[in-house]
């Protein structure tokens, strides 16, 4: 963690936001406060909403009104006990998002990184927050940028398995820390590997609005 | 409920925040509406989600998914996970309250690794919506064809652990 907020301090307009500008923060605005309903209670939530009513009607009806009780009880519980972690995750996640310096992260995993390249993509596909759209986006910028294709698998496979956001608010939650645990080592190595897999495949790779890759 | 997990992530977060804060309170600001954001279009689904899996887990028939993804089943097991990760086209909340279902019901922990795995690199969704319109359908073919043989060697590699230590059935934390 000292390394990475070592490299974050230096960090400048590493996305094009001004930072420190003078920019009217969001926060103050009732209008954002408002849009924030819509986020939150978008078509998909509907969806879920539903799904969670068909699933515990079903359970009334199958198994009757004390199996339905007590798994609403026990998931009240869970939910509780959550929030906190998931809150915390959330802020860390928005604070690394600002702070993150992408083009430095870039400069090391380019063509030339070798083995450390795919160290690298690694964990910075272990630190990167957000969803997939922060993720793919960051890769998206990091390829366009030049990065190599065994490292850019790296990222995105290190992302999505270890990720330690997505551990925090899905794994630790849902499946408890001594078996969140044992699935980061379990899958420490897949980065790596399929990283230096990439690099052997001899498909053509010609990313979204950047000029022709050919071979490796 | 103040553990070790929840103490490091608040220190991080508190160092994030003197971080951002020095530069600028703009990049502070802008922080905390991303964290905001994400958390607005986040919570209200999980809540549902864990609670329709509350449900699930009551009705789930423990003994069919025991049979197949339990720890006697072995190899066969990793097989079925990887397959079941494959074919799930959902986003994190669902995929996880159905590991969690499956854990509940007697699922290995080596094949929960495997479903896991599995959907999480092959989440369709995730795919058609971000992968091939953000890094082009080239990107997304040499990207599966590397993580093709991914869950299944994650399932080898906890079947491998499996023989020198003996892992707890997971719960929720």
């Amino acid at each position: 963690m000292t390394t990475v907020i070592t490299l974050m301090t230096t960090s400048t307009e590493a996305d094009g936001e001004q930072p420190g500008a003078e920019r009217r923060s969001a926060l103050f605005d009732p209008g954002w406060w408002r849009s924030l309903l819509g986020i939150g209670f978008g078509r998909s939530f509907w969806g879920f909403l539903a799904f969670a009513v068909v699933a515990g009607t079903a359970c009334w009806l199958v198994l009757g009104e004390a199996a339905f009780v007590d798994a609403l009880v026990t998931d009240v519980g869970l939910i509780l006990r959550m929030m906190p972690r998931v809150g915390l995750a959330l802020a860390l996640a928005g604070l690394l998002w600002v702070t993150l310096p992408r083009d430095r992260v870039t400069a090391l995993i380019g063509h030339e990184s070798g083995l450390r390249g795919l160290l690298i993509a690694t964990g910075a596909g272990i630190i990167t927050p957000g969803g997939p759209s922060s993720a793919f986006a960051l890769l998206a910028v990091l390829g366009g940028a030049g990065a190599d294709r065994g490292a850019m698998v790296a990222y995105i496979v290190s992302w999505a398995i270890l990720g330690i956001q997505r551990i925090l608010v899905w794994d630790v939650p849902f499946m408890g820390a001594d078996f969140s645990f044992v699935r980061f080592l379990v899958c420490l190595p897949l980065p790596f590997v399929t990283g230096l897999i990439a690099r052997r495949l001899p498909f053509d790779l010609q990313l979204v609005g950047s000029h022709r890759r050919h071979g490796r | 409920m103040i553990n070790i997990g929840i103490l490091i992530l608040l220190l991080a977060a508190l160092a994030l925040a003197v971080v951002a804060l020095r530069q600028g309170s703009g990049v502070f600001a802008l922080g905390v509406e991303r964290a905001i954001e994400q958390g607005a279009h986040l919570v209200p689904r999980m809540i549902c989600a864990l609670i329709a899996a509350g449900f699930i887990g009551k009705l789930m028939p423990s003994d069919l998914i025991a049979r197949h993804l339990g720890s006697e089943a072995g190899l066969s097991a990793i097989l079925v996970a990887t397959a079941a990760g494959l074919i799930l086209p959902a986003g994190p909340v669902i995929a996880f309250s159905i590991a969690a279902v499956f854990a509940r019901a007697g699922a290995s922990v080596p094949a929960l690794i495997t479903f896991i795995t599995s959907w999480a690199l092959f989440s369709a969704h995730r795919i058609f919506m971000y992968e091939i319109p953000l890094l082009g359908f080239s990107f997304t073919r040499l990207r599966l064809a590397s993580v093709a043989i991914a869950p299944i060697l994650a399932g080898l590699i906890a079947l491998a652990l499996g023989m020198f230590v003996t892992f707890a059935q997971p719960a929720a934390g």
